[in-house]
């Protein structure tokens, strides 16, 4: 197979020619905007979740007519409405308390119907039980969110006072308790995992396997379609004279694998960028600002995801291009490659179960396995219970069969593509391709 | 340095593509395939070109095996015609001519050179679904010799043209020809063959059953052909008494026989005038390519029998 030797610069024609035409193409262009667009929005889902209830804000003004408030009352009411404000950040509040003194009933109560106030809440003192006492005026709906939450705050500001009158206070009462949690082993070394980081790491595998297994589905679906349409147009036999199957091969997989990565890489960007203009975002809708959140992408995960990736797309793509060689119209580019489909979504299956048993021994075989290691491997990587050398031979090996995959590809696709007919079996296909270049 | 093709078979199934077929063609020689659909015109040249290897025998140019040589050596027109469709002219064309190595601004000054010749040099930017089927078969028959090969295959290159186009095309044949370059083509329009080819072979299932160059091919039968026109007697119905002499046509303008090989063609001329016969018209030649081929082949059959590839699978 001379096709080695001339590999260059024919190959590099055909693959930009391929990336050509398939990014210039209106589906291309359509579906990269769409998923950029859809990917963007995504992302600025809590900003919009944040100014919808942001909109529902509960202003409520609080007259105390009782002595003797605990001295934080105005504190405890606040967070059993609001909540407890996470450090250091300004999150915009549900409800707005505004403290007025006794002798401003009337006018708040004259606020209150002009409709400047949802809600006014009077707090007195029980002459013969001494508890406090709690009136609230409003037409919001007694049994609605807002009163009951507001409800169930006057409680706990009237147990924060009996606390107060007893001589102690809910902090004391609440005061934790000596509790550590250790590793296993005796030393009691490192930290133990925490829920968090356990569901945000699997959360993020799937996510990283749920990106290769749709990268190789539609773009060698692409490489495949390329094919059997230089075989419908008869382009196919200018090409022949012109170039070596081996050179179309690897220039179809470079070319429209580059066509993928564009728009996986526009995609990305879109939601990196997303992500990114969250805080000004949020602070221009919402009024205040927020963190982002980047899910604590370990880098290397990052790089295992972005090598297997490569990989896993050109095996795939190889035999997506053979199998795209056998039919001689685009319609039954479908029927052919399903096959291959049964692999591609076994090797899914198997990783979204395996992620839930990460240590078992046939997810460490898998992982291996070339046509399940660019999921399986990325999940182990991504649950961090993997050795460098593992992934190293996991890596060789889908190297090794990238280079069997490429030399049976070129096979088939030399002998698939000067057979024009209804169905050509795969046997009739390796029987042609022993005589052919 | 010719094109030597040397005891090439080829099997598909159950179909003899090819079979012991030796044949030389001489650099810059013209060069006909003769046969009818399926006779192995197309996977001679698939062989020739190295996109299919023959089950045994060589193929060799200039002294050097064709699976040596590089791809620029051969341009190649197809009989399958096909362009990318969403893809502008010139752009396809540079593709096709950088893939056989030519620079890039050479391949552009190139295309526009011959789209001008061709007179539709305004197509260079349009996409090629947007040009007729004849246009399509110049930007073709550009596509195979931009890059300047030794040897330019050509499958069917004329079927599908009108008239105009077909002497566009045998003028740009000629001007390959001039250049030196080997031409070879595969047709059955006997006319092209007798005005273009130096030589030819006549293929029937595989097999060649005459080659050479044409006179020799015409002259293979040893037989000669002679017409007749007498004034006043257009059935010359004595013509076919004669020994040797069998008619082959009767029409009003001549009558043509055939004169068997160790006869002596001029008797036929003897036998009228000793006949006091007032003879308008006397011709002797050699038969016509056609005769030759229905000889071989037998009737031309226009009917689909294409074998080459599709016979792949029986």
């Amino acid at each position: 197979m001379k096709g080695w030797r001339t590999l260059f610069p024919n190959a590099w024609y055909i693959a930009v020619r391929e990336f050509r035409s398939r990014a210039r193409s209106r589906s291309f262009v359509l579906g990269t905007v769409l998923l950029a667009l859809i990917a963007f929005g995504a992302t600025q889902l809590p900003v919009l979740v944040d100014f919808a209830s942001g909109s529902s804000q509960t202003r409520v003004e609080v007259v105390a007519q009782a002595s003797g408030l605990p001295s934080d009352a105005q504190t405890v009411l606040d967070q059993a409405l609001n909540g407890t404000p996470a450090a250091g950040s300004s999150e915009h509040k549900s409800y707005i308390l505004t403290w007025l003194p006794a002798d401003e009933l009337a006018a708040a109560q004259g606020d209150l119907e002009a409709g400047k106030f949802d809600a006014l809440l009077i707090i007195g003192r029980d002459a013969a039980s001494h508890d406090l006492s709690f009136t609230l005026r409003t037409d919001m709906a007694s049994d609605g969110r807002a009163v009951q939450a507001i409800g169930s705050a006057v409680d706990s500001l009237a147990i924060e006072d009996r606390l107060a009158r007893a001589g102690t206070s809910t902090a004391a009462v609440l005061a934790p308790v000596a509790w550590a949690v250790l590793p296993a082993n005796s030393s009691g070394a490192g930290a133990a995992n925490s829920l968090n980081e356990q569901v945000s790491s699997s959360l993020l595998s799937t996510g990283l396997i749920v990106l290769i297994f749709m990268a190789i589905i539609t773009y060698g679906m692409w490489v495949a379609m390329s094919v059997a349409e230089e075989k419908g147009s008869r382009v196919m036999e200018l090409m022949l004279n012109a170039t070596t199957p081996l050179q179309m091969l690897a220039g179809k997989v470079i070319g429209n694998g580059a066509a993928g990565l564009t728009q996986y890489g526009i995609v990305l960007a879109a939601i990196v960028g997303g992500l990114l203009a969250q805080g000004p975002i949020h602070e221009a809708v919402v009024g205040s600002s927020t963190d982002t959140q980047f899910g604590g992408l370990d880098p290397t995960v990052l790089v295992a995801f972005v090598v297997l990736f490569v990989l896993g797309f050109l095996l795939y793509s190889l035999l997506y291009a053979a199998l795209g060689s056998l039919v001689s119209r685009q319609e039954d580019v479908q029927s052919a490659t399903s096959p291959l489909m049964v692999l591609i979504m076994a090797g899914y299956f198997m990783s979204v179960i395996g992620l839930q048993a990460i240590d078992e021994p046939w997810v460490k075989i898998a992982s291996y396995v070339p046509f399940f290691s660019p999921y399986l491997m990325l999940a182990r990587v991504s649950a961090g219970h993997v050795e460098l050398w593992e992934f190293g031979l996991s890596v060789l090996l889908l190297a090794i069969s990238i280079v069997v995959a490429l030399f049976l590809a070129a096979r088939i696709y030399s002998a698939g593509v000067l057979l024009y007919g209804q169905r050509l079996s795969l046997r009739e296909v390796l029987k042609a391709a022993r005589v052919s270049r | 340095m010719s094109l030597l093709i040397d005891s090439v078979s080829k099997r598909f199934g159950d179909v003899q593509a090819l079979q012991d077929v030796s044949l030389e063609i001489k650099p810059g020689e013209v060069f006909g395939f003769l046969g009818a659909n399926g006779a192995g015109k197309t996977t001679a040249m698939r062989i020739v070109l190295d996109i299919i290897r023959p089950d045994s025998g060589t193929v060799t140019w200039d002294g050097k095996l064709n699976t040596e040589l590089p791809r620029e050596t051969w341009g190649y027109l197809p009989e399958e015609r096909g362009l990318y469709a969403k893809m502008n002219v010139l752009e396809q064309l540079v593709f096709f001519a950088k893939l056989h190595g030519v620079r890039g601004r050479a391949a552009e000054h190139e295309t526009r050179e011959w789209l001008d010749r061709f007179r539709i040099p305004e197509y260079a930017d349009r996409r090629a679904e947007q040009l007729s089927k004849g246009n399509q078969q110049k930007i073709q028959f550009i596509a195979a010799i931009l890059h300047d090969p030794q040897v330019l295959l050509m499958d069917e290159p004329f079927t599908g043209l009108d008239p105009v186009n077909v002497a566009l095309l045998k003028e740009a044949f000629l001007e390959m020809k001039d250049r030196g370059k080997t031409l070879i083509f595969s047709t059955h329009q006997m006319e092209t063959v007798e005005e273009l080819c130096e030589s030819i072979a006549i293929l029937d299932r595989g097999i060649v059953v005459v080659g050479g160059s044409v006179r020799e091919v015409r002259r293979s039968t040893g037989r000669q052909m002679v017409r007749l026109a007498v004034d006043g007697e257009p059935e010359l119905a004595w013509l076919g008494t004669l020994d040797g002499v069998r008619v082959t046509r009767r029409g009003q303008d001549y009558t043509e026989a055939e004169v068997a090989p160790g006869h002596d063609p001029g008797s036929v001329l003897r036998a009228a005038l000793s006949r006091g016969c007032e003879v308008r018209h006397f011709e002797m030649a050699d038969p016509s390519l056609e005769q030759i081929f229905i000889e071989h082949v037998g009737q031309i059959d226009t009917s689909e029998r294409t074998l080459a590839p599709k016979a792949a699978h029986p």
